[in-house]
């Protein structure tokens, strides 16, 4: 096993190294206020049987938990996902990997809604074949904690006497994000975990033990720099391989990065997104992002904002309905540039068995005049007073969903939908070496596929100040209440019986009087004969 | 008024203003305005014609469920600019032609004076309603036309070309099969001009009865309808690898496996909503037994008793009790019986009665009022109405047109039957 741990101090002109202390086998840090980002690399041999065979099945398997409590992100770990849990798979060739989803259920929840790549997972649209990038397919599930997989850590993975294991599993239930990545070139499992801050809200106190000698921990100590290159980020601070270092070496490096914060002389930058329904909501539910205008400016020509929304499968889009660019221009939207999975327009919630389907969509946004005029040539902006915000809406609809008995709310199910996410896409120059040499980049996100090699991502992070702090959003549905259903069956089958049995009376008593007629009418006939 | 019946002339004028204008103010909203007029229907059409023009299967582009002939028959509104509206404007040509052959029947079969067969056929021709679905671009008013003159060329005995436009309806839109049913029971020998002097009915035996049955102009029917519909089929089916077995999946077997859940006026709605889901399960398998009360009436016990009494409005009361008993019903349904209102309204108790026919008309609007009521507070403000209020809304539009159905059936009874009615007169 090697570990990388990394703290990225919030605020540089704050930090002292000496605050940090490096002994023969650990490494202490004092009231260090930063960000931390843990990486742990397993080998294959390292993992419990039940795991290995699972990962034997997969090409690669990408696994992104993301809280639902806003974070403020810091760089290089800025870029941004949908809250909740995402997989992201390419099987070996032939494989259907049937140990996956029992894998996924075992270690996050039993309630998740998997049967096997195959029926539940989402293909995943490249843009092209070469330069592809991503996987396969993808899957998505709403989680707010991971509770399950920290027992199942505890359980599966630390010897019972082990209290380090243990805290350290328990550590990530205040983790604002976790990655654990899978892929048969390297072999070996890469967990890693992000924290926006220390878990009792103020500074990191704590000490790393090299518990045997064959372990490999480096320790980062690390301020954001502004870097020469606009491509790149820079960082300076201090490195430690525990064991190796006596003390923590100076270090200053920077490198090109594929996502960004938005470029702003200080942070945090004020352009945040707030995503919410307007209601009621009824069976059309429109999302709105809303931003405010005089912020929302392009950090480079070549820039178009974005968002990338997942969809769980009672929500869906209708890309026709979205090909309208009258439509597109009223509701703020440039144009839907992928769709992808459960996009079923009929089909109601119980007959899909796929996770969703995930969106990306490019927005509109106010003619870039300067912010001074935003007020008379900002035509979108819906606000109102000075404050201006640019509003997007995305038009969605929801599916059937199978009738309630519930009596707390009857006659309505709630279902989620996690904030999308948001951020400016621009084009890369080709100068300098490729972004995969950042060490901490971050990939098989979902939407990096879906725009070329050559792409950066600013992000823009979402603004904590709505709802409950959640960075999910609920949607009452309305559905048959059979609490009150129970008449239905029988007053149907009556009322079209009674419909049969009436339109028959009548045609019978057609029948019958025609009938009659013929034989009085042939009577009087013979009758008039006889005469 | 009295000056636009008095001649052809103005009232198709009339109806042809009409369309052009509904035309003419749906392109300016549907280019001026988010809000289209133009009927989603003709989205799917249209994308399914660009489909073709590439290559690709119709069946493609996603709810397509026509034959490909539909997507065909529009292909030039894959050319640019105005040839969009290509198909509306097919669809509005076909609404008037089918009007014209309403009043040609009228006229013709229906003995009617000019005005006044006028008069009646703007039922059809000044419906606001049929206008405005036909140039919003759904396809229902040429089926239509297409009825129409299924019924023309079997009222003047024209079997063949009968035969050819049955088949053809059937492979458009399967549901005027049901037709074939009256029209050959109404192809008795005595409605032919040849066979006059057939001997009387009463000398013969079973066998006699079961071989008189069969009458060149039946078989005529059969031959040619069978024939127009699996040459048609076998077409689309071969025409190209590619519309195979999508084509029999959407343009076929799709009604008869759907569940259609999302709310609409029929009776079974709620009730099928409720099966189909894995929560509410219910003890009646309603989706195998829902066509037989439904194909019972419309196939078999209306034809059998009214067919020979006056084929218009039996086939009026088919079509009626197939929208009303059908697992789906929505607007765009209506259209196939308002089709032959002309022809059953003249001697119908609705307009004889004027408080019945008021009755009934207000009741029906109201009826679908309600349940539209209902629809919007479910659809727009998010409120659970299925029970009662829109189960309800659509039990109660049920029985309206129940009662309806018993009218039009008791009419058409009173009519036709010749023998019954020298009776009568004596």
């Amino acid at each position: 096993m090697r570990q990388r741990i990394t703290y990225l101090i919030h605020n540089p002109d704050e930090f002292d190294p000496s605050q940090l202390h490096v002994k023969d086998d650990s490494f202490t840090l004092e009231s260090v206020n930063a960000a931390k980002e843990h990486r742990l690399t397993f080998s294959l041999s390292e993992l419990p049987q039940e795991l290995y065979r699972v990962l034997r099945q997969c090409h690669e398997l990408h696994i992104r938990w993301v809280t639902e409590t806003p974070y403020a992100s810091i760089p290089p770990f800025v870029s941004r996902l949908s809250p909740g849990l995402h997989a992201f798979f390419t099987s070996h060739k032939g494989n259907e990997a049937d140990l996956l989803c029992p894998l996924l259920k075992k270690v996050f929840g039993d309630d998740l809604k998997c049967e096997s790549p195959k029926d539940t997972f989402i293909g995943i649209p490249t843009l092209s074949e070469r330069f592809s990038m991503s996987s396969a397919s993808q899957y998505y599930q709403i989680l707010p904690s991971l509770k399950n997989l920290i027992t199942y850590i505890q359980q599966k993975i630390c010897t019972s006497s082990d209290t380090t294991c243990h805290s350290a599993a328990a550590s990530l239930l205040s983790a604002a994000y976790l990655d654990i990545d899978y892929d048969t070139i390297s072999h070996a499992l890469v967990l890693n975990a992000f924290w926006a801050c220390s878990p009792t809200g103020n500074t990191w106190t704590e000490t790393i033990l090299l518990r045997q000698r064959a372990e490999t921990i480096e320790v980062g100590v690390l301020g954001s720099e502004r870097a020469v290159d606009e491509e790149d980020l820079a960082f300076s601070g201090f490195l430690t391989v525990i064991g190796e270092d006596s003390k923590p070496k100076p270090t200053r490096f920077s490198f090109p990065s594929r996502h960004h914060p938005l470029p702003f002389p200080s942070q945090p930058h004020p352009l945040t997104y707030t995503a919410y329904f307007t209601h009621p909501t009824g069976l059309h539910p429109t999302l709105h992002l809303t931003f405010p205008s005089s912020h929302l400016t392009s950090p480079d020509e070549s820039c178009a904002l974005h968002t990338y929304l997942i969809l769980p499968s009672t929500l869906f889009m209708d890309k026709y309905q979205l090909s309208d660019p009258l439509l597109l221009s009223s509701l703020n939207l440039a144009s839907l540039r992928s769709i992808s999975g459960a996009t079923d327009l009929e089909a109601p919630d119980w007959v899909v068995s796929q996770w969703g389907s995930a969106a990306l969509l490019e927005l509109a946004v106010p003619s870039s005049a300067p912010p001074a005029n935003l007020h008379i040539h900002n035509r979108h902006g819906h606000g109102s007073g000075g404050n201006q915000n640019h509003t997007i809406s995305i038009p969605l609809h929801l599916r059937y969903l199978p009738p309630s008995h519930s009596t707390s709310t009857p006659g309505l199910t709630t279902t989620s939908l996690p904030w999308p996410a948001v951020f400016w896409a621009c084009r890369a120059e080709e100068a300098g070496a490729p972004m995969s040499v950042n060490p901490f980049d971050r990939v098989n996100l979902g939407y990096e596929g879906l725009f070329g090699p050559k792409t950066m991502f600013y992000h823009v992070p979402p603004s904590p100040g709505r709802g409950e702090g959640r960075l999910v959003e609920e949607v009452q549905v309305p559905v048959l209440d059979m609490n009150r259903a129970g008449g239905v069956e029988w007053g149907t089958v009556v009322v079209v019986l009674a419909g049969v049995g009436w339109v028959v009376w009548k045609l019978v008593e057609v029948v019958f009087v025609g009938w009659r007629g013929m034989r009085d009418g042939k009577r009087k006939g013979e009758g008039k004969k006889v005469q | 008024m009295v000056q636009l019946f008095s001649s052809p002339c103005y009232v198709f004028s009339a109806a042809a203003i009409l369309r052009a204008v509904l035309l003419i103010y749906g392109s300016f909203q549907d280019a001026f305005s988010p809000l289209k007029y133009t009927d989603i229907d003709y989205y799917v059409f249209t994308d399914a014609t660009r489909f073709i023009s590439r290559g690709l299967s119709p069946y493609t582009r996603d709810t397509y469920r026509y034959t490909p002939l539909l997507a065909w028959f529009i292909y030039p509104t894959t050319w640019q600019g105005w040839w969009f509206s290509f198909g509306k404007i097919m669809f509005a040509i076909g609404d008037i032609v089918a009007g014209w052959l309403i009043f040609l029947i009228l006229r013709s079969s229906g003995k009617m004076a000019t005005d006044r067969a006028l008069k009646f056929s703007s039922i059809w021709l000044l419906n606001p309603m049929v206008a405005q679905i036909s140039t919003r671009g759904s396809s229902e008013g040429l089926l239509g036309v297409i009825v129409s003159a299924l019924l023309w060329a079997v009222l003047t005995k024209r079997v063949r070309l009968a035969g050819f436009l049955l088949g053809f309806a059937v492979h458009f839109k399967i549901y005027p099969f049901i037709y074939a049913a009256s029209i050959i029971w109404w192809l008795e020998d005595d409605k032919l001009p040849s066979k006059k002097n057939s001997s009387p009915a009463r000398s013969k035996s079973l066998t006699q009865l079961a071989l008189g049955f069969i009458n060149p102009a039946r078989v005529t029917l059969a031959v040619y309808s069978l024939v127009t519909f699996m040459a048609l089929n076998t077409t689309m089916y071969y025409f190209s690898y590619r519309y195979g077995y999508p084509f029999i999946q959407h343009s076929y077997l799709h009604h008869v496996t759907r569940v259609d859940h999302r709310h609409n006026f029929s009776p079974y709605n709620t009730l099928l909503y409720m099966n189909s889901s894995p929560t509410g399960h219910s003890s009646v398998k309603l989706e195998s037994w829902a066509f037989f009360p439904q194909l019972f009436l419309s196939t078999v016990a209306i034809p059998l008793a009214l067919a020979k009494k006056d084929l218009p409005s039996t086939m009026l009361a088919q079509t009626f009790a197939f929208v009303t008993f059908n697992k789906v019903c929505t607007s765009q349904y209506f259209l196939w019986y308002i089709m032959f209102l002309p022809f059953y309204l003249p001697k119908s108790t609705l307009l004889r009665d004027k408080s019945t026919g008021v009755t009934a008309s207000i009741l029906w609007v109201l009826c679908q009022l309600l349940w539209l009521h209902q629809g919007y507070r479910l659809e727009f403000l998010g409120i659970s109405t299925f029970v009662p209020g829109l189960w309800a809304a659509s039990i109660l539009f049920f029985l309206v047109n129940i009662w309806i159905l018993g009218i039009i059936i008791e009419d058409t009874g009173n009519l036709g039957d010749p023998a019954l009615r020298k009776v009568t007169v004596d």
